[in-house]
C-alpha cells in the first residue's frame, strides 16, 4: 500500500503506520549507535587487551583506529552507503549497514587478545572498527530519508526527530549495559573476559532490529520513484558533480551540520571531559551530572523537532548556535569556578594524610592519599603513586621522567554545586537539542528524491564525524597549549573553546545569511 | 541582501585559502620544536584530515555564493 505523505489527507491509520517506520527505524538507529559507543567506553581495555603497551607502532595504530577509523571513515560509509540507498533503495540499505554494524561489533567481541595472535589482534580491531564507522555512516541516512519520505510535510520535523533521540539512547544503553556486566561479575572478571559481553550482546540486538525491519515496505517515494523508472544511474556524480546540487551540500555542510556538530560534541562529551580533567570531578559523579542532565534534556530534541514544523528549522538551528557561542565561556567559567579549590575555605583540621609503602617484585611502591574538607562541603582526595626499583643504582639509573608520580585528583561536591552542574550541562544539552532536533528535517528537506540518501549523508557525516568527532582532540590541543610548564596547570582551562565557538560562530553566519527558512516540500511529494 | 551574499563570498574564499598556509606553517613549527608522536599524530589528523575540508569547502562554497548561486534563497 502506497501512503500519501502530503499533509492535509494524513489519516489516523497513515500517523500509526508511520510509528511503526519511526519505531523500526530508531531501533536499529539506537543499536548502531549502541556498538560505535561501546567500543569508546571500553577503549582502555580494548587497547589493554590487543595494543602492547610497549609497541610504538601498535600504540599509534591503537589511536589511529580510535580517532580516525572511528569517525574519520563515517562520511565514506555515507557515500557508499548513501550512492546504495537511491540505487536499490532505502530499506534494503539500512538493512545491510545494520547487520555490518552488528557482524563487526560481535566480531570484535571474539577476536582473541595480541597475547594469544599478537599483531594480528589489532589488526583485525583496526579493520572492523573500519567497518563500524562505514556502517554508521551509511545508517543515520537512510534512517532519516526513510522516516521523512513517510512523513506528512507539517510533522516532518517531529517525526524524524526521533531518529535524533536515538545517540543519546544509545549511549544510555552502552553505558547501562557494560555498567550491569562489570557489576554482576566483578572488576577482575570483567577487565579479563567480561568486557566481550556487551561486543557479543549487540548480535542479539541487531537480530531483533532486523526481524522488526524486514517487515517494513520500501519509502513510499522512493517507490513511486522507481516504479516510473526516475531513479538516479549514478548517484555520486548527480551529488557531488552537478553544480545545482554541490552547492547545496556545501552550504548544508558550512551552514549547519559543522555548528551543529561541534556544538552536539562539546554538549555531550566535551562536557563530561571538562569535568573530569580540567575540574577534577571524582568519575561516578561526572558521569551522574552528565547522565541526569541528558535525561532531562532528551525530550527537546522532540520539543525542538515538532516546533520546527511550526517556525522553521534554520530559525532554531541558528538559534541555538548563536546562544552556544555567546554563553560556553560564561557557563564553562562558573563550571570551573564552582569546583576550583582556590575558591573554597579548607577545614584543616579534617586534613589527612596517609603513606602506604610496598615492595612489588624489585620496585617499590609509595602510595600518598591526601584528602581535605572544605566549609561549602565539597571534599577532594589526591592519590600519589611513585614506582623505582629498590636498587638504588637502578632507580639512578631512570630517565627523570620514569620516575614522576602518577596522581590521581578528585573533587566530590556538595549537592548545592552538584545540581548547579546538572543545571549548566543540561543548558549544553538545550542547544544540542536546538542544533540537532530539526536537522534530520533540514536535511531532507534540501536534496531531491533520486538523490537524497547520497546528498543528505555526506555533510551530516562530514559535520559529526569530522568537525565534532575532533572537538576532544582538538580542544584538549588547545588547552595543553596554554600549558606553561610540564608540571604546572594550564594557563586558560577553557581555552579548548575556541574551536567549537569559531566554528559555530561561522557556521551561524553563513546560515544565516544563506539557509532559508522556509520549508522546502518541492519534492517530498 | 544578495549584495552582501556575494560580498561574504570573498571573505569565505580567502579564509578557506588562508587556512593552508597557516596551518603548514603552525605544523611546520610545532613538529620542529618537538618532534613528538603526539605532535605528528595531531597534525597529521589536521592537515590530512580537517584542513583540505575545511578549506575546500569554504573556497567552493566563496566561489558559489560571489558567483550569485545562493541569491535565489530567501
Amino acid at each position: 500500500m502506497e501512503q500519501n505523505v502530503s499533509s492535509t489527507s494524513y489519516q489516523p491509520e497513515e500517523v500509526s503506520s508511520t510509528r511503526r517506520v519511526i519505531l523500526a527505524s530508531s531501533v536499529g538507529t539506537l543499536i548502531e549507535w549502541y556498538d560505535f559507543y561501546i567500543f569508546g567506553s571500553l577503549a582502555k581495555i580494548i587497547s589493554e587487551q590487543f595494543f602492547p603497551k610497549d609497541n610504538p607502532t601498535a600504540a599509534l595504530l591503537a589511536t589511529l583506529a580510535t580517532f580516525a577509523a572511528g569517525f574519520v571513515v563515517r562520511p565514506f560509509g555515507a557515500l557508499f552507503f548513501g550512492r546504495l540507498g537511491d540505487l536499490i533503495g532505502r530499506k534494503y540499505t539500512f538493512l545491510v549497514t545494520l547487520v555490518i554494524m552488528g557482524g563487526s561489533t560481535f566480531a570484535i567481541g571474539l577476536v582473541p587478545g595480541y597475547k594469544t595472535i599478537g599483531f594480528v589482534a589489532p589488526a583485525i580491531v583496526f579493520v572492523l572498527r573500519l567497518l563500524q564507522g562505514l556502517a554508521l555512516g551509511g545508517e543515520y541516512g537512510g534512517a532519516a530519508t526513510y522516516v521523512a519520505e513517510h512523513s506528512p510535510s507539517d510533522k516532518r520535523g517531529y517525526f524524524t526527530s526521533y531518529i535524533q533521540t536515538t545517540a543519546t539512547f544509545g549511549l544510555f544503553v552502552s553505558l547501562g549495559i557494560i555498567l550491569i556486566v562489570r557489576q554482576s561479575l566483578g572488576l577482575e572478571a570483567f577487565t579479563t573476559w567480561g568486557w566481550r559481553i556487551p561486543f557479543l550482546v549487540s548480535i542479539l540486538l541487531v537480530a531483533i532490529s532486523i526481524y522488526i525491519r524486514m517487515k517494513m515496505s520500501e519509502s513510499p517515494l522512493f517507490a513511486k520513484l522507481k516504479k516510473e523508472g526516475k531513479t538516479s544511474a549514478n548517484p555520486l556524480a548527480e551529488s557531488f558533480q552537478k553544480k545545482d546540487n554541490l552547492k547545496m551540500v556545501l552550504l548544508a555542510l558550512l551552514g549547519a551540520t559543522a555548528g551543529q556538530g561541534v556544538v552536539w560534541y562539546t554538549g555531550q562529551f566535551y562536557a563530561l571531559s571538562f569535568l573530569q580533567n580540567a575540574c577534577n570531578i571524582e568519575f561516578v559523579q561526572s558521569n551522574i551530572i552528565i547522565s541526569i542532565a541528558l535525561v532531562l534534556g532528551t525530550p527537546f530534541f522532540i520539543v525542538f523537532g515538532a516546533l520546527s514544523d511550526k517556525i522553521g528549522r534554520k530559525a532554531i538551528m541558528t538559534i541555538g548556535m548563536l546562544i552556544a557561542v555567546i554563553s560556553y565561556r560564561p557557563i564553562y567559567t562558573m563550571m570551573y569556578n564552582d569546583a576550583n579549590l582556590k575558591n573554597k575555605v579548607e577545614i584543616a583540621e579534617k586534613t589527612e594524610k596517609k603513606v602506604k609503602y610496598e615492595v612489588k617484585g624489585t620496585d617499590s611502591l609509595i602510595t600518598t592519599v591526601t584528602t581535605k574538607a572544605f566549609t561549602d562541603g565539597t571534599t577532594f582526595k589526591e592519590t600519589k603513586k611513585e614506582k623505582f626499583p629498590v636498587d638504588p643504582e637502578a632507580k639512578a639509573a631512570l630517565p627523570k621522567d620514569k620516575l614522576k608520580p602518577e596522581t590521581k585528583k578528585e573533587t566530590i561536591l556538595p549537592q548545592n554545586i552538584f545540581y548547579r552542574m546538572i543545571g549548566f550541562v543540561f543548558i549544553q544539552v538545550i542547544f544540542v537539542t536546538m542544533v540537532y532536533g530539526p536537522i534530520a528535517a533540514f536535511l531532507v528537506e534540501l536534496f531531491p528524491t533520486r538523490i537524497r540518501y547520497t546528498s543528505m549523508s555526506l555533510p551530516y557525516h562530514i559535520g559529526n564525524g569530522v568537525f565534532g568527532g575532533l572537538v576532544p582532540l582538538i580542544s584538549t590541543r588547545l588547552v595543553e597549549a596554554t600549558r606553561p610548564g610540564p608540571d604546572l596547570p594550564p594557563a586558560d582551562p577553557l581555552a579548548g573553546l575556541w574551536y567549537p565557538i569559531i566554528i559555530a560562530a561561522v557556521c551561524f553566519v553563513i546560515g544565516s545569511l544563506y539557509i532559508s527558512n522556509k520549508v522546502n516540500n518541492m519534492d517530498m511529494e | 541582501m544578495s549584495a552582501i551574499k556575494k560580498l561574504a563570498g570573498i571573505i569565505w574564499s580567502v579564509l578557506g585559502l588562508g587556512i593552508i598556509p597557516l596551518a603548514i606553517l603552525r605544523a611546520m613549527q610545532e613538529i620542529g620544536a618537538k618532534p613528538s608522536e603526539e605532535n605528528w599524530i595531531f597534525w597529521s589528523i589536521v592537515i590530512v584530515v580537517l584542513m583540505p575540508i575545511i578549506s575546500f569547502s569554504l573556497i567552493a562554497f566563496g566561489v558559489f555564493a560571489l558567483k550569485g548561486e545562493y541569491d535565489h534563497i530567501d
